[in-house]
């Protein structure tokens, strides 16, 4: 229950009404003072102080002051008048309420009113703000752009100031020209005389160089100005081989597949680095006889001299000790077809060509290598188309290998002659 | 960007001109405010137009057509009287053309087997000594030197090992042209490599590698002993070599830029001051350059060999012209800071470079 304060004084004049309202020991703050145009309410909890007025006030010019423990209130009337009593007398329940609730919904409205008309002003302030800085902005840009005009300008006079004088010159030139033109003849005179007579030559270009009898003008417009010097003969033809950076691949950045060769030459490494299993066979042999490329050395050498049995002993050792080098089994291809294994040799070169993957410039020749052995072990099946195929992929690689050529187009014969024949 | 911004070169834009092929070189002529367009048009002819600078405006003066696309030109090796145009075209012809009677060639030759990337000429227009040559370089690999006198043999001829698998040679430079004997040309190629010959010893003197295709070399001066020299490359890199100290080993000297992403494609030196640079880049794009020298210019390396020590390179201003990428770059060796440029949206456009006095 609120305590109502009901001690207050209040005097009035024709246009104002003065009310004192003390409020001992406790603070008042504006949000504790609620006026409308008919309803005056001071509330601090737990006291309260209400007044219907009798008549409206003009709530918006009202002021309220507190201080010393009193609110003073000046409320301007609306009407001009004397009132009878502050509060209206015969106030019953209903109406106060009505009257409430009306004062309280017309302040909610007041500050929603409040709260539109400062966004808007906000909003107009805000465009004014841009707007400004828009215009400063145009302004330095106009200015950099007449410097710039300025310039431009400048440059254009001094082009063609540049130009004309230019001009003058060339026709300075022509005159010179003229003129040199009739001394002509007597100079030449003069210096036929001098030549036979003296070996110096002045440096003028008249005798020596010129071929062209036909215009003596031209040459004679600069003969006092320029002192020609005997030009060198044509330098001594030559010839300067030169190499190209050579790369592991020999492609420039833009055209690598770096992708496909740095694969490529991963598995060399890890081919060179896997050394298979069962070494327990192997203890007794030397320390060389277990290093791959020593015995595909010995192979190669082997097969060289014909002793193909020796070669393909030295390659399965090799291949036991590392199965993934693709010359092993290219070599021991051909040592197969020398022995005239041919299943085997198609067998070495199919694995060789697995290993070969993936296809790039740097295994090319071993890739046509397996390729055409395999094709002439299909031949001598004679599985001719097998082996044509074999030939034409290794004629694809390498184009311009001759014997490559020749022997697809006698194979071919030969299956066109073996289907005519069945 | 401040006025003192506006203290640096400014690149104007002074005249614009489209065209109707496509252009691959565009040359001043020598002494006039004339330029010279070399291109290809659609029906696979070569083009061939003479412009001069008139008021705000190109006029086009000459059309020549010929049976084969330009390439490019040089006018390095005529005299000043007769500006000969010296052209590689997509044939791998050569030819040089009096542009007063350009039907017949007044030298001709079929140099290459495919198309002449890059020319080159020396000893004319009163600069350096010797006897005039020119360079060619092709798609072929190789690189041949010409001399006007001398018909259907090179003077030298550059190309690769027996077997070896040839690289197309993108850029020809000379250089190091101070008396009558020395020469030295210098090739670079897609691969990357860099190759300098000398001709007075008929060898390879020195050869690298900057792992990106060479677009553009150029010496700074032609007709000096050998001071700078600038190689652009795929990838918007390039690098300033220090030429005047080779080591044994360690060759020349050099410090390299990124620039963009994009190829730079030319390179160019202001004739009246071989320290600035202009590159052309794959985007449009023009930048110049100030190449400040070291406190000292060689030292010596542990073992007491000289070395020689690359200095740095400096931006000064840049700007974008166009979208497609500028592909051929010349200064005008009259008036200092005028310089053409020709890309490949088909124009041909003249830039004015001001403050070069004050670079």
């Amino acid at each position: 229950m609120p305590v109502w304060l009901r001690e207050y004084s209040w005097r009035q004049t024709g246009a104002a009404v003065y009310l004192s309202l003390p409020v001992r020991g406790v603070r008042v703050t504006p949000a504790n003072i609620f006026c409308t145009e008919q309803y005056l309410k001071v509330s601090i909890p737990p006291f309260l102080f209400e007044a219907i007025l009798y008549a409206p006030i003009d709530d918006t010019n009202s002021t309220a002051k507190i201080g010393n423990g009193n609110v003073f209130f000046t409320l301007y009337k609306k009407e001009v008048g004397m009132w009878d009593s502050l509060t209206l007398a015969n106030a019953n329940k209903e109406k106060l309420q009505y009257l409430r609730e009306n004062a309280v919904l017309k302040a909610h409205e007041k500050a929603k009113e409040e709260t539109e008309a400062k966004k808007v002003t906000k909003q107009e302030h805000k465009k004014y703000a841009l707007e400004a800085t828009m215009k400063l902005e145009e302004a330095e840009r106009k200015r950099i752009e007449d410097l710039k005009e300025k310039e431009r300008q400048k440059v254009t006079k001094e082009l063609e100031l540049w130009k004309k004088q230019q001009e003058d010159a060339e026709k300075q030139k022509r005159v010179q020209k003229e003129l040199h033109q009739e001394v002509e003849p007597l100079k030449v005179k003069k210096k036929e005389q001098m030549n036979k007579t003296s070996i110096l030559n002045e440096g003028t270009s008249e005798t020596r160089l010129k071929p062209t009898k036909g215009c003596p003008s031209s040459y004679n417009m600069f003969s006092e100005n320029l002192k020609e010097e005997q030009l060198p003969a044509p330098r001594s033809a030559a010839t300067i081989k030169i190499n190209f950076t050579s790369r592991v691949f020999p492609t420039a950045l833009r055209e690598s597949r770096v992708a496909e060769e740095e694969e490529w030459l991963r598995k060399q490494a890890e081919a060179r680095r896997t050394v298979s299993a069962d070494l327990s066979e192997l203890e007794d042999l030397k320390e060389e006889e277990k290093n791959p490329d020593w015995l595909k050395d010995k192979g190669n050498k082997m097969f060289a001299t014909g002793n193909y049995l020796a070669a393909v002993n030295a390659y399965n050792l090799a291949v036991r000790l590392n199965n993934k080098l693709p010359l092993l089994y290219l070599n021991r291809a051909a040592c197969h077809l020398k022995l005239r294994n041919l299943h085997k040799a198609i067998e070495d070169s199919s694995k060789a060509l697995e290993l070969l993957t993936p296809p790039v410039p740097d295994n090319e020749n071993a890739r046509v290598k397996a390729y055409v052995r395999r094709g002439t072990a299909f031949c001598q099946l004679e599985l001719y188309t097998e082996g044509l195929q074999d030939y034409e992929a290794a004629l694809k690689i390498d184009p311009k290998n001759k014997t490559i050529e020749k022997d697809a187009e006698k194979i071919r014969h030969l299956i066109q002659g073996t289907t005519q024949d069945s | 960007m401040s006025s003192a911004g506006l203290e640096r070169p400014q690149l104007v834009a002074h005249v614009q001109q489209a065209l109707s092929y496509t252009l691959f070189d565009c040359k001043w002529v020598p002494r006039s405010a004339r330029l010279l367009c070399l291109g290809s048009a659609a029906r696979g002819t070569g083009l061939l137009q003479l412009y001069e600078l008139r008021g705000g405006r190109l006029v086009l003066l000459r059309e020549i057509e010929k049976a084969k696309p330009l390439k490019c030109g040089t006018f390095g090796a005529t005299s000043l009287q007769q500006r000969y145009l010296a052209t590689g075209d997509f044939g791998g012809n050569l030819n040089i053309w009096n542009l007063e009677a350009p039907e017949i060639p007044v030298y001709s030759v079929k140099g290459h087997k495919e198309i002449i990337n890059s020319i080159d000429g020396v000893g004319g227009l009163g600069i350096g000594e010797g006897a005039p040559e020119i360079v060619t370089g092709s798609r072929d690999g190789t690189v041949k030197v010409w001399d006007p006198r001398q018909k259907d043999t090179p003077v030298a001829n550059m190309e690769p090992v027996q077997g070896e698998s040839k690289r197309d040679c993108w850029t020809v430079a000379f250089g190091n042209a101070y008396n009558q004997e020395e020469r030295v040309v210098c090739a670079g190629y897609d691969n990357g490599d860099i190759k300098l010959f000398d001709l007075k010893t008929m060898s390879l003197r020195w050869e690298t590698n900057i792992k990106n295709g060479v677009c553009s070399l150029e010496f700074d001066r032609k007709d000096v002993n050998m001071n700078k020299l600038v190689a652009t490359s795929l990838e918007g890199k390039f690098h300033v070599f220090d030429m005047r100290t080779q080591h044994p080993t360690k060759g020349f000297a050099s410090v390299s830029e990124k620039v963009q992403k994009s190829t730079i494609w030319q390179v160019r030196h202001l004739p009246q001051n071989r320290d600035i640079f202009m590159t052309s880049g794959g985007a449009g794009s023009l930048h110049l350059w100030k190449y400040e020298y070291p406190a000292q210019r060689s030292k010596k390396d542990s073992e007491g060999a000289e070395m020689g020590v690359a200095g740095s390179v400096s931006l000064l201003q840049n700007v974008t012209l166009s979208t497609q990428p500028i592909s051929s770059l010349d200064w005008s060796p009259d008036k200092k800071g005028l310089c053409v440029c020709g890309a490949f949206d088909q124009t041909v456009r003249v830039l004015i470079v001001t403050k070069l006095n004050k670079v």
